[in-house]
């Protein structure tokens, strides 16, 4: 609803005081998403899908194709940017999806589940390149799974369960003096596990 | 072993029938299919007695089997379970007892059967005396499992290949053979037995070398014990028993290679060309040109493309020589604009999750009349030179070849109808779709299966509505110069196949600007 995919039934949602839904042109051009399955346009070479997005987002063909290779050369991909979408590993298509998402220069930026399937190296080139992006002043809103994660990078932070934000404030407020994993659970449940069910599992028994 | 994988062959059939709607016709009407196959087989193969071209027609059918199961278990890789070696190259089994297992599981099925039941035609059409009988029915055996261990050998060799982007790619062509074979039997065949130019006697020594392939020698050794020289039946049989070892100890060879070694086969490929083309001209130019790399790279695109004068030459077929070649020219034009229309009807629904990429981008109905405009071009840039090719080529068999230009103008028509059409039904009625083995194009998911339909007939009615007004005029000016009529006609049509074209882009954009987030959803929801 936040990007303009979603029709909202009723509400308002503003990002930097643009209606969402009052005017999408004005705020599609101050947005980047990255969703958590990257499915781009995997018949495109990474160069080619990262101008393709800047051409879409209206920039100048040569300022396109010169932001396209600049992104793929921060994101570790310059080798790999006449090869197929459809041959990149997880970490290669998260990055080139950052770069689509990037490369109009937004103010404010979507991102679900970033480091989901993504190696530590590709992952520490996201994060890096994120926590630039915000020491420029500009937004990074993301959901993820991970705690230990959010609890890194994120100074605000809402638990969502079942649709309804149950908690929001910074991460030390959510927290609690607690890991943000463990404050998670208190609010969302745990599943408790009986010990009696799977008893034959475990190198002890036979 | 064997017992286990036949198990579970015969286990996966039965949880189609459980599974959805849609997965339950198609295993019933497949299964229905291998009785129709089974049963026509049988009577061809029947017919055949007494007839002096039996035996290279016994064989032309024992090699045409063959060569299905040879193209089959490809295109049909994600169809079978068992077909892929890797789901089992996690348990710990040896290689001898699987391989053994997989043939077992191979044989189990209504088309096997099928195939058995079919190729049994033999005992009646070709085979004489009780030799001739037993040898028949040895024979059969042999040749349906020289065709099983060729289906086997084939998917164990290239199993690491199809698992990769760039086999399912190949594979994915493979479709382009079977449907012009499955045209040629549908519109040639029939036509060429009625007018007589094909009869059984055309078959005369077509085995020459046929004979010398395995189904070939399954086919002469019946017909040598039937005419009294069972040695040498024999000895046919013995060959064909050899080369099905050999087969299975190369598949064998192969299937233990494949449980242990990955795929390489991607790893270097890397397009050419650095930059989008066209992209310096706005949006339009933007989508054309990344329209026009997916008309290029996407195996369904390629397929679709080689389809359609497919279905331009199937449909010129029966008047193409005749005094009325114009319904031949005229009417492969009209189908070649409509199926452009056809497949491209849910072309958001096709594009699948990247649209939403595309969506977060696109808003209002300049941008998304830019959007329609750009893959158009892309279209008729392909759809253009290949219709108008298959026009001049129908028209110079007719031996009429000016009258490539009478095609050209219905051509220009029909294919600004037909992106007309389905600009209008892309944005107006769209579907998410999914993936299928066996078949490059998607299928629309569950609840929508009545969409694909609709969209084709809508595109066929609207491109013959369309093409009305200059069928018309062709008729009414058909005394006038050639050369002052002709350029006139071509210039006519395609500003009239523009304004269609014009139009569409313009209902669609403003029908799309409406409902754009829920286009993306469908786009979305699409599993490509």
């Amino acid at each position: 609803m936040m990007t303009g995919l979603l029709r909202p039934d009723s509400g308002q949602i503003l990002i930097n005081r643009l209606d969402v839904w009052a005017d999408p042109r004005a705020v599609k051009a101050i947005i980047g998403v990255v969703p958590a399955e990257a499915r781009l346009f995997d018949r495109l070479s990474g160069e080619e899908l990262l101008e393709y997005a800047g051409r879409l987002h209206s920039l100048p063909a040569s300022e396109a194709r010169s932001r396209a290779a600049q992104l793929l050369d921060v994101l570790d991909l310059a080798d790999d940017a006449r090869r197929l979408v459809a041959d990149y590993s997880t970490g290669m298509r998260k990055k080139v999806a950052l770069g689509c998402a990037l490369i109009h220069n937004p103010a404010v930026l979507f991102l679900d589940e970033p480091l989901e399937g993504v190696d530590p190296v590709s992952g520490d080139v996201i994060r890096r390149l994120l926590t630039r992006f915000v020491g420029s002043g500009s937004t990074v809103l993301f959901s993820s799974h991970v705690m230990e994660l959010v609890e890194q990078v994120c100074d605000h932070v809402s638990i969502i369960d079942k649709g309804r934000i149950v908690v929001t404030g910074t991460v030390d407020e959510v927290r609690g003096g607690k890991t943000l994993q463990q404050a998670f659970i208190e609010r969302v449940g745990s599943r408790a596990t009986d010990r009696e069910v799977l008893s034959w599992l475990g190198s002890s028994s036979s | 072993m064997a017992r286990l994988l036949v198990q579970l062959k015969l286990r996966l059939l039965r949880n189609a029938l459980r599974s959805s709607a849609g997965a339950k016709f198609a295993f019933i009407a497949s299964t229905v299919a291998a009785g129709l196959v089974a049963a026509g087989t049988f009577a061809i193969l029947a017919l055949l007695r007494g007839q002096s071209a039996s035996v290279d027609l016994t064989t032309v059918i024992f090699t045409l089997f063959a060569f299905g199961w040879l193209i089959l278990p490809i295109v049909a890789f994600g169809l079978d379970s068992t077909l892929d070696p890797a789901t089992l190259a996690l348990y710990p089994l040896r290689t001898r007892p699987l391989a053994v297992g997989l043939l077992a599981a191979s044989a189990a099925g209504a088309w096997p059967l099928a195939n058995v039941v079919g190729l049994l035609g033999v005992t009646v059409g070709l085979a004489r005396g009780l030799t001739g009988l037993v040898i028949a029915v040895v024979a059969v055996v042999l040749e349906v499992l020289f065709c099983i261990t060729l289906a086997r050998f084939v998917t164990a060799s290239m199993a690491r290949l199809l698992r990769s982007r760039r086999g399912k790619d190949l594979a994915a062509f493979l479709v382009i053979p079977i449907f012009v074979l499955y045209e040629a039997f549908i519109q040639v065949v029939p036509r060429l037995t009625a007018s007589g130019k094909l009869t059984a006697a055309s078959f005369d020594g077509i085995d020459r070398w046929l004979r010398w392939l395995p189904p070939g020698l399954a086919a002469h050794a019946i017909q040598d014990a039937s005419t009294g020289h069972p040695g040498t039946a024999l000895l046919r049989l013995a060959l064909l028993a050899a080369a099905i070892t050999m087969l299975g100890w190369l598949w064998i060879t192969s299937l233990r290679r494949a449980l242990v070694t990955a795929d390489t086969s991607t790893q270097s490929s890397a397009v050419h060309g650095a930059k989008l083309r066209f992209a310096r001209y706005g949006l339009r130019g933007t989508v054309a040109a990344r329209f026009w790399i997916y008309q290029r790279r996407e195996p369904v695109a390629l397929v679709y493309w080689a389809i359609i004068p497919v279905i331009m030459a199937a449909t010129s077929v029966s008047t193409v020589t005749t005094p009325r070649y114009h319904v031949a020219i005229l009417l492969s034009g009209v189908l070649g604009g409509a199926f452009v229309g056809v497949f491209h009807a849910n072309s958001i629904g096709t594009t699948g999750p990247g649209f939403g990429f595309e969506a977060t981008a696109l808003s209002g109905r300049r941008g998304l009349r830019a959007y329609f405009a750009g893959q158009n071009i892309a279209l008729v840039m392909v759809g253009l030179p290949l219709l108008a090719l298959a026009s001049f080529a129908i028209a110079a068999v007719a031996r009429h070849p000016a009258d490539g230009f009478l095609g050209l103008a219905v051509d220009l028509t029909a294919l600004g109808a037909g992106l007309a059409i389905s600009n209008i039904l892309t944005a107006a009625l769209p579907y998410p779709v999914e993936k299928r083995a066996g078949n490059p194009a998607p299928r629309p998911t569950d609840g929508y299966t009545g969409y694909p339909i609709g969209g084709t007939l809508a595109c066929l009615a609207g491109v013959v509505v369309a093409i009305i007004p200059v069928i018309i005029v062709i008729l009414h000016t058909g005394s006038d110069p050639a050369t002052v009529r002709m350029p006139l006609l071509v210039l006519g049509a395609a500003a009239y196949g523009l304004a269609l074209t014009w139009a569409g882009v313009r209902i669609a954009a403003a029908t799309a600007a409406q409902k754009l987030p829920e286009l993306a959803q469908v786009a979305i929801r699409s599993k490509l």
